[in-house]
């Protein structure tokens, strides 16, 4: 069930409001559990049972750890969670590869990678790792602990909370009339971020593909890329985010303008915060971290960023991708990020090499990937054609709200309005707004055939 | 205060559309998108699959919210096309772009084909139908290049060229469908008679009856907001005696009434689509008979023409081969017209020739 479906929006959602809030505050939890895995059995019935055997046996794991400190049962935790997530996910890939460097026939395997697999999975690591360091107690309820990792806003599609951050609101948290209204608001930016923006910008440039491809084209299809995938993705986790709200749950940010990065060091600060933490909190500082040689500085930083592609997707690409962020970060950080001062320049750099990226991880085929690479730096065939200027000119408006919204240029903008105070007819005129965003985004949902989150499929 | 203003609005929001989509009865067909619709029965038999599609399908305004997109996507984000579909006028015009050569090539080479292997003993002519996009100005649209295309048949294809271009405007064509009114037709068979040798006869008593509720195809695929528009059909002495015989339905009517209250409203000329349709005209002042290669444009034009024959076959490539309309059909002497709307050229692969 995808958030921006009519299903989730005019069935779902209701349903849930009517039993969460009319039911007394305590034993809410069992409703969200409910909802959650419901949500969870309508988009992926075969694996329900996989989603609660790991819900078990780390919940299971988890009290033994707080009981006693040991090490086996935590490896074994920690080997069973990523056995499952590499049979699901990489068995295929990995087959491939051997078969490819073995001169063999492939054999594949008709794995269907179970939903948001690789969110709930590391979702239940952090945990196992928070309780065998002893930063967390252990939580005593197993529903309470499986209404953690089903929780349907997060459940698919990230972002990754972590359970020392959600643990107490689990046990009690307000859900107030503010949080609710911020959480619808938060809800709506995030739906007409994902139908209005990604998808306009989808159809931008999938038709600028089919049309007379040159220099000029090749250039604003890789832009089109990666305002896609942050609208897209973002836009997610605002659904998210103010999902949680509305039930009194406050995940923690997961964007913060990635595009006004001024470094790549910078940039993945800002972007997908809550892959990029765990990848700190939990692979690079118990390998070491910088606290070591350099050489094993290095190898740390290469371990999270070959980790870091390789957790997006089982394909070459993927891996290529990032080993592209793990060289610019290793130059960054012993050459570049001396001279990358917060000005233009740093700006036009940063921006050049995420477009660079999103081709990289747009392409699953390689041979598609050269291609397009070929065309972006073909210089001589540096023409604008009819069709491009036609795309430019259909799509202008929506790209110039796409790019002005990778800013805090609407919010700086409002603020200014406010002169620090909120006169009502700012007020009025936010609420027509938003109001006006969810109708047309509805619309939108109704009129046509939108493109599932791109986020699913990791 | 506000915060409560924007709560209570989404919470009423959903659990009004929640209700009303309870409460209303089903809708088994949409006119407006000329479609079957996600029924409770669908959802009886498969109630997770069919969930999203019934909800959406049986959503209460959904048309209206269909067509709230497509005016703020035109309006508000200037966006020209809406699912490949331009305004102008009122009129919906469909987008017909790029010039794909090689499938105009294609039509060429099945032409030839025809012509060279069972034509040859025959009056032939080709001849094509300009689609609504011809009449959109060369700025600010994609628009293909209609005289290129044009030229590039008459250097491919070895019979001559019948040019009706100059004989339709844009007002000829339905507002929400891609063809032609039957009333338009005029023109173009005035150069038929002019290109074939047979004399028009000027003293026929039209009978016009019309349907007042026609939405066209594009329509429902523009998803714009207009008014339904006059679906005029014409009837005379000799069409009301003919009889029409379809390989797919046997004998038919030229109109088919019923189809009026159908998706498809067209289908009232000659029953909608046809792979093969033989009208007789008992009443026939001459011997002459007419073939006409064609697509759904030709369903409204054939009637019109059924006076001045005695038999018209209407074959249409896309849904029979030709070697199998070679096997039902002789060739000899009939006057033969290769009637195509240029949208049909840029898809000639639809056509069930085999290039020799």
């Amino acid at each position: 069930m995808l958030f921006s479906s009519i299903s989730f929006l005019f069935f779902f959602l209701p349903c849930l409001f009517l039993c969460y809030f009319l039911h007394p505050k305590k034993g809410r939890n069992y409703i969200l559990l409910l909802f959650s895995l419901f949500f969870y059995f309508f988009g992926e019935k075969k694996y329900l049972f996989l989603l609660l055997f790991t819900c078990f046996f780390n919940y299971f794991i988890g009290r033994i750890l707080e009981q006693k400190q040991n090490k086996v049962w935590f490896i074994f935790g920690l080997v069973l969670n990523i056995s499952i997530l590499i049979y699901y996910k990489y068995t295929n890939f990995l087959i491939g590869t051997l078969s490819f460097l073995l001169k063999q026939d492939a054999i594949v395997f008709n794995i269907v990678l179970p939903l948001g697999i690789s969110f709930f999975t590391f979702q239940n690591i952090s945990y196992l790792c928070d309780v065998y360091k002893k930063t967390i107690p252990s939580q005593k309820n197993f529903f309470t602990y499986s209404t953690y990792v089903t929780l349907f806003p997060q459940l698919v599609a990230g972002p990754i909370v972590r359970y020392q951050d959600v643990c107490k609101e689990l046990k009690e948290r307000k859900e107030t009339v503010i949080f609710f209204s911020e959480g619808v608001t938060r809800f709506i930016i995030g739906l007409a971020k994902k139908v209005i923006l990604a998808d306009g910008i989808y159809f931008f440039y999938t038709q600028l593909l089919e049309s007379n491809m040159s220099f000029l084209t090749y250039w604003l299809v890789a832009f089109g890329f990666m305002l896609q995938i942050y609208y897209d993705f973002s836009g997610y986790s605002d659904m998210a985010i103010g999902l949680g709200k509305m039930f009194g749950f406050h995940f923690k940010e997961n964007f913060n303008y990635p595009f006004l990065a001024t470094s790549i060091t910078d940039f993945w600060r800002r972007w997908h915060i809550s892959l990029s933490s765990f990848f700190k909190e939990y692979v690079y500082i118990p390998l070491g971290g910088n606290r070591s040689t350099l050489f094993k500085n290095i190898r740390n930083i290469f371990v999270v960023w070959f980790l870091t592609g390789f957790w997006h997707g089982a394909s070459w690409n993927f891996i290529l991708w990032g080993i592209y962020f793990f060289i610019i970060l290793l130059i960054e950080k012993f050459f570049l990020m001396k001279i990358l001062n917060n000005h233009f320049f740093a700006h036009i750099y940063t921006l050049f090499l995420v477009c660079i990226s999103f081709v990289i991880f747009s392409f699953t085929d390689l041979n598609e990937l050269g291609t397009f690479f070929k065309g972006m730096f073909n210089i001589k065939d540096i023409r604008i054609n009819a069709d491009t200027l036609y795309y430019i000119k259909n799509y202008g408006f929506l790209l110039l709200i796409s790019i002005l919204g990778c800013g805090p240029f609407f919010k700086n903008g409002l603020k200014k309005l406010q002169k620090g105070k909120e006169s009502k007819w700012l007020i009025s005129l936010k609420i027509c707004w938003l109001i006006g965003l969810f109708l047309i985004s509805v619309a939108k949902i109704m009129s046509s055939s939108f493109q599932p989150f791109i986020y699913f499929r990791f | 205060m506000k915060e409560k203003i924007l709560s209570v609005f989404f919470v009423v929001v959903l659990f009004f559309f929640f209700i009303l989509g309870m409460v209303i009865k089903d809708k088994d067909i949409s006119k407006y998108e000329r479609r079957k619709l996600t029924t409770k029965y669908d959802l009886k038999k498969d109630a997770f699959n069919n969930l999203e599609n019934y909800l959406a399908d049986q959503f209460p305004f959904r048309n209206t919210f269909l067509s709230l997109y497509s005016f703020f996507d035109r309006v508000f984000l200037g966006n020209k096309e809406n699912n490949n579909i331009y305004i102008k006028e009122d009129y919906l015009i469909e987008k017909n772009y790029p010039l794909k050569e090689k499938s105009i090539k294609e039509f060429s080479e099945k032409i030839n084909t025809i012509v060279s292997k069972y034509l040859t003993n025959n009056h032939i002519f080709y001849s094509l139908i300009p689609d609504k996009s011809y009449f959109l100005e060369d700025k600010g649209y994609q628009k293909l290049d209609f005289s290129k295309m044009v030229k590039q048949l008459e250097e491919e294809i070895t019979i001559p060229y019948m040019d009706i271009f100059s004989f339709v405007q844009l007002e000829d064509f339905y507002k929400t469908d891609i063809h032609l009114k039957q009333e338009a037709y005029d023109d173009v068979i005035k150069e038929i008679s002019k290109n074939f040798n047979f004399s028009l006869q000027n003293d026929i008593s039209w009978k016009k009856q019309s349907y007042d509720k026609f939405y066209g195809a594009t329509y429902a695929k523009g998803a714009f907001l207009s008014k339904p528009e006059k679906l005029n059909y014409y009837t005379n002495y000799w069409i009301e005696n003919a009889q029409v015989w379809h390989l797919e339905y046997g004998y038919k009517k030229v109109y088919d009434v019923e189809k009026l209250e159908s998706t498809d409203s067209y289908s009232i000329f000659l029953s909608g689509p046809s792979a093969l349709i033989e009208i007789y005209n008992p009443t026939a002042n001459d011997e002459k008979e007419l073939i006409l290669f064609r697509d759904s444009f030709s369903s409204s034009l054939a009637p019109l023409l059924i006076p001045y024959y005695r038999k018209i076959t209407l074959i249409d490539l896309r849904y029979i081969s030709m070697e199998e309309v070679a096997k039902r059909i002789t060739f000899v002497n009939q006057d033969v017209l290769f009637l195509y709307n240029t949208i049909l050229l840029n898809e000639s692969n639809l056509l069930k020739v085999k290039i020799s």
